[in-house]
């Protein structure tokens, strides 16, 4: 008698299992100019530390959002590759939810947004190392901000301690006092209401902000444009944030 | 109660259980994040939990972008833009995102002082009876001709009091000057309009209905004169209105910010960007046939393809490519004016746009419009008045100097000797926000608030097709002891009497800003009316300043193309092997250096931070035997300083660039010592508008040996690569 040995076919099917986003926000790089306005906007928004030089040195910066550049060709015929302005893509099947221990990177049903709930981290990193757009950073250290800098921060915003993982939030504590304030008024949510720090000050308007769930709102028809894609669409982690190619 | 109260202590006190504290006390650190003041400390307009807003107008560099600032509980929280505001239209860039680390920077000056010899920061504090006094007997018992004020770029409502002040008591009208007006080009700007359109004016470049832009050098995106404006009308020239998708041709010996969102960069041999625009003017203008203008007929194509190292067929390309376009737009500016041909280069390019019928069309270049209260052009001085000023100083005729809003010991060349010039000065007043160099060479600092804490206005020169008129007011009150140099100024004029006294009759600032601004209560088409000046005040506070509902731009008129441009070749100053390429720091500009998270934003084209560094074409790089991390000493015929090597893939093999914005020697704990200042490189060669030719140099690189590890963001995202370096 033989035994037949039953191993169930692995399938992973991503796209279903995911969550299509709520909000949502689209990034034109044929007009973002890599001005850095969206980086120190969100800094100064979401009492993001600034680390020094050693630390940024070693690539321990806490930037929420960054634009990333790259090199085509030599000269004189280099090219710069489109400023990219990289922040969490707060994905519909997010590669750092499943493999946190303490359940600190969570998804949130209502919001369908990653949520980082700082007092649930312990630090193990594992998210940052499953995260494929590196846009966690990680306080490597209670960086100092002296007197009186402190007064700037902002109320709306945990400050964080060594020790905890961070990441964009999509301006969480915006998307809640428009929700409240929605709410208080027996109404939903209109388009363009509020929007994320980085958008509200990008002086090229190339972020959009909004609810993708939408189909009307200013981001989704932006998304839906022929230039639209997704930052490593291949990996299956349905992004909330498209990006529209420049030329 | 103390001041710091952190909420460690608040559980202690309200917890009762003794257990409880113990646990707590084993915490670590938090509680030094956390500070509460007492309930009776908080400002009566506050509601707990609650923002408050307050339009005012962002002081980072002088172009007006309106701001509208958040405050919760008496402080300020974050700026945002001022939506209805001509210039910025709600946006901010990154200067002005971070003007709160100014507000709140730990190394503000905190009260008036006296400085027991300059340059020893050796500080006693007086308080402010006695520091007015210093300044109602250096005004009263100083011979006016001996009297000599040096104001920066902004705010405006303090030069015009300045100016007021000058005139009364008979001493020479104060001088303006700023590194980046400098680094702008703006009198040759103004110079090259008059020449020719016959009327000294700011140009207004339309290039958000532009559907192709020639840039010679101007870094728009940047630094340049309004960046918001600019960024805004080059994302709609992007998103083209009626056009399609507008195209960008930017020419520059290294690839800038602005010229790495061109379509096209040419990395053309300094100095001949004047050549390269008369070359495109001559191809366009037989492209679109007709006789050829006066400007462009005695250009040798051929000789200007050699010279600029730009191909003929290139040329040819550019010039029917831009005579083709719809609505072409060249602009001139940054570097490309800072040569000893500067000025011919600027008239040259401003031709272009009367070849294509540019001139007033939308699209193309109009004359901006005077801000309100402004008579005629003005402009901060040009290096060859500053060079006159020093001299000046120097000959000790100069008793008594006043220095607001300005920090020419780092912003001038050192070579024109600013810094020793000081010392034929019997005294010299600061009134310096921030403990920079020239207040190290003061006898007295006497503090004047932060923007976001202060009174006043700003003339909008070149950002708005409006005329306008920016706003300023406080949104917090003072944090340290300081109090506006207006009011000093003018409680100082009362304590004089007589002449002062009887010209400056204000009892404070805001009755001074009033008696200026009362002359637009009467105006039309104003963004608000009121009936009488206190109504018009609060509303120009609450909206943040006064702007016209209409476009008032001009049209340049005169023949442009009818007079011959003669742009001469560009001479350089030094023996070196390279040319010398400065420019303003994209994040830092002339003043960012102080503010901890300007030092952490990453240069949009390298991704450095915290530090300085020259850039270098890896061939070249490999050619001096340098390496990333290296450090070089940069030496030109007026100065010296040492850098660490980037190497950058775009820029000219013969070329060198260096941001300026670093390099301080004072400043505070964030900027001091901290990288180089390519200023002290800079000669004394200026162009035909009198403007520095910082561009006009040739350097030598040698090696030092030593090493510095330049923190840069790029590493980290190949995480796998470089980033993690040789030792893992």
């Amino acid at each position: 008698m033989t035994t037949e040995l039953k191993i169930p076919e692995f399938s992973a099917n991503f796209a279903e299992s995911g969550q299509q986003g709520k909000w949502g926000m689209a990034i034109d790089m044929d007009i973002c100019t890599g001005c850095q306005a969206c980086v120190a906007a969100c800094a100064m928004e979401n009492n993001v530390p600034f680390v020094g030089e050693a630390d940024s040195g070693y690539g321990r910066s806490m930037h929420w959002i960054r634009t990333e550049r790259f090199w085509e060709g030599e000269f004189p015929e280099i090219k710069m590759t489109p400023y990219q302005p990289m922040l969490c893509q707060q994905c519909g099947h997010a590669p750092c939810e499943p493999v946190c221990p303490a359940f600190a990177t969570v998804h949130s049903q209502s919001e369908a947004l990653n949520l980082q709930v700082y007092n649930r981290c312990v630090g193990t990193r594992y998210c940052a190392n499953n995260c494929p757009y590196q846009v966690r950073s990680f306080n490597w250290r209670d960086f100092e901000r002296p007197e009186p800098l402190p007064n700037q921060f902002n109320p709306d915003v945990t400050v964080r301690r060594r020790g905890v993982m961070e990441k964009c939030t999509f301006c969480i504590q915006r998307i809640h006092r428009a929700e409240d304030q929605a709410k208080s008024e027996g109404r939903e949510i209109a388009d363009g209401e509020f929007t994320t720090a980085c958008a509200q000050a990008c002086p090229a308007d190339a972020i959009v902000f909004g609810r993708i769930d939408d189909p009307e709102s200013a981001v989704s028809k932006l998304a839906r444009g022929s230039r639209g894609f997704h930052m490593l669409e291949e990996l299956g982690t349905l992004p909330s944030v498209t990006y529209l190619k420049a030329g | 109660m103390t001041d710091n109260f952190s909420r460690r202590d608040f559980l202690k006190l309200a917890s009762v259980g003794a257990a409880t504290t113990a646990i707590l006390t084993g915490c670590g650190p938090a509680s030094r994040y956390v500070t509460r003041e007492p309930y009776t400390k908080m400002p009566e307009y506050t509601y707990n939990g609650q923002s408050t807003y307050y339009a005012t107008t962002c002081r980072e560099c002088a172009a007006g972008c309106g701001l509208v600032v958040r405050t919760m509980q008496g402080r300020a929280i974050k700026v945002e833009g001022n939506k209805n505001h001509p210039v910025n239209l709600g946006k901010t860039c990154v200067r002005g995102q971070a003007t709160l680390h100014g507000l709140y920077n730990p190394d503000r000056v905190q009260d008036p002082a006296k400085q027991a010899k300059r340059g020893s920061r050796d500080f006693s504090s007086m308080d402010w009876d006695a520091a007015t006094a210093v300044v109602a007997d250096a005004l009263k018992n100083t011979d006016p001709a001996g009297v000599a004020f040096l104001m920066g770029m902004a705010p405006d409502h303090l030069f015009d009091l300045v100016s007021d002040l000058a005139k009364a008591i008979g001493a020479p009208a104060p001088i303006r000057f700023g590194a980046l007006g400098m680094f702008e080009a703006r009198a040759t700007l103004g110079k090259a309009v008059e020449s020719l359109f016959g009327q000294a004016a700011m140009p207004f470049f339309d290039m958000g209905k532009s559907d192709l832009v020639f840039s010679f050098g101007a870094n728009f995106l940047e630094t340049w004169l309004s960046p918001v404006a600019f960024t805004r009308g080059f994302a709609n020239m992007r998103r083209g209105g009626g056009h399609g998708r507008g195209t960008l041709v930017h020419f520059e010996p290294r690839m800038s910010q602005t010229a790495s969102k061109a379509d096209l960069w040419i990395p053309i041999t300094p100095g001949t960007e004047g050549l390269v625009a008369l070359a495109i003017g001559r191809i366009a203008a037989e492209a679109r046939g007709g006789s050829l203008p006066t400007a462009f007929a005695d250009v040798d194509v051929e000789a200007i393809a050699k010279a600029s190292g730009v191909s003929a067929e290139k040329l040819d390309e550019l010039g029917k490519l831009f005579a083709s376009a719809n609505a072409a737009l060249a602009i001139p500016g940054g570097a490309a004016l800072a040569h000893s041909n500067g000025l011919e280069t600027a008239e040259a390019v401003l031709a272009l746009n009367a070849l294509v019928g540019g001139l007033g069309r939308a699209g193309g270049v109009f004359l901006a419009p005077l801000a309100p209260m402004q008579t005629e052009f003005s402009r901060p001085a040009n290096m060859a008045e500053m060079a006159d000023f020093v001299e000046k100083l120097k000959s000790g005729k100069v008793k008594t100097l006043f220095i607001h809003g300005v920090n020419p010991v780092f912003e001038l060349p050192k070579s024109l000797g600013f810094e020793d010039a000081l010392k034929s000065v019997q005294t010299v007043i600061s009134f310096a926000t921030f403990p920079d160099e020239t207040a190290m060479q003061a006898d007295y600092v006497f503090p004047d608030h932060h923007g976001l804490e202060s009174w006043g206005y700003q003339r909008v020169a070149a950002g708005s097709s409006q005329s306008a008129l920016s706003g300023a007011q406080p949104v917090v009150s003072p944090y340290y002891n300081t109090r506006a140099t207006a009011d000093v100024l003018l409680a100082a004029a009362a304590s004089a009497g007589g002449v002062l006294a009887q010209a400056l009759p204000f009892k404070d600032e805001v009755e001074f800003i009033q008696s200026k601004i009362v002359a637009l209560v009467s105006e039309s088409d104003g963004y608000f009316n009121a009936p009488e000046i206190n109504t018009f005040t609060a509303y120009f506070q609450q909206y943040g300043g006064w702007w016209k509902t209409v476009d008032e731009l001009s049209t340049p008129s005169g023949d442009a193309l009818g007079k011959t441009i003669k742009v001469g070749e560009a001479k350089f100053a030094g023996e070196g092997e390279f040319y010398f390429h400065p420019f303003v720091s994209p994040v830092l500009g002339e003043a960012g250096a102080n503010k901890p998270w300007l030092q952490e934003i990453p240069d949009p084209t390298t991704t450095a931070m915290w530090s300085s560094w020259v850039e270098i074409h890896p061939k070249t790089a490999e050619e001096l035997g340098v390496d990333n991390d290296d450090v070089v000493r940069i030496v030109s015929e007026a100065g010296t300083v040492e850098a660490v090597v980037y190497k950058y893939p775009a820029i000219r093999l013969d070329t060198i660039a260096m941001p300026f914005g670093q390099g301080h020697t004072a400043y505070g704990r964030y900027a001091e010592g901290r990288g180089s200042n390519p200023a002290d490189l800079f000669g004394e060669q200026v162009n035909g508008a009198g403007d520095l030719a910082f561009a006009g140099m040739r350097i030598k690189v040698e090696k030092t040996g030593k090493k510095y590890p330049l923190s840069r963001l790029e590493s980290r995202m190949g995480v796998y690569g470089e980033a993690l370096g040789e030792e893992h």
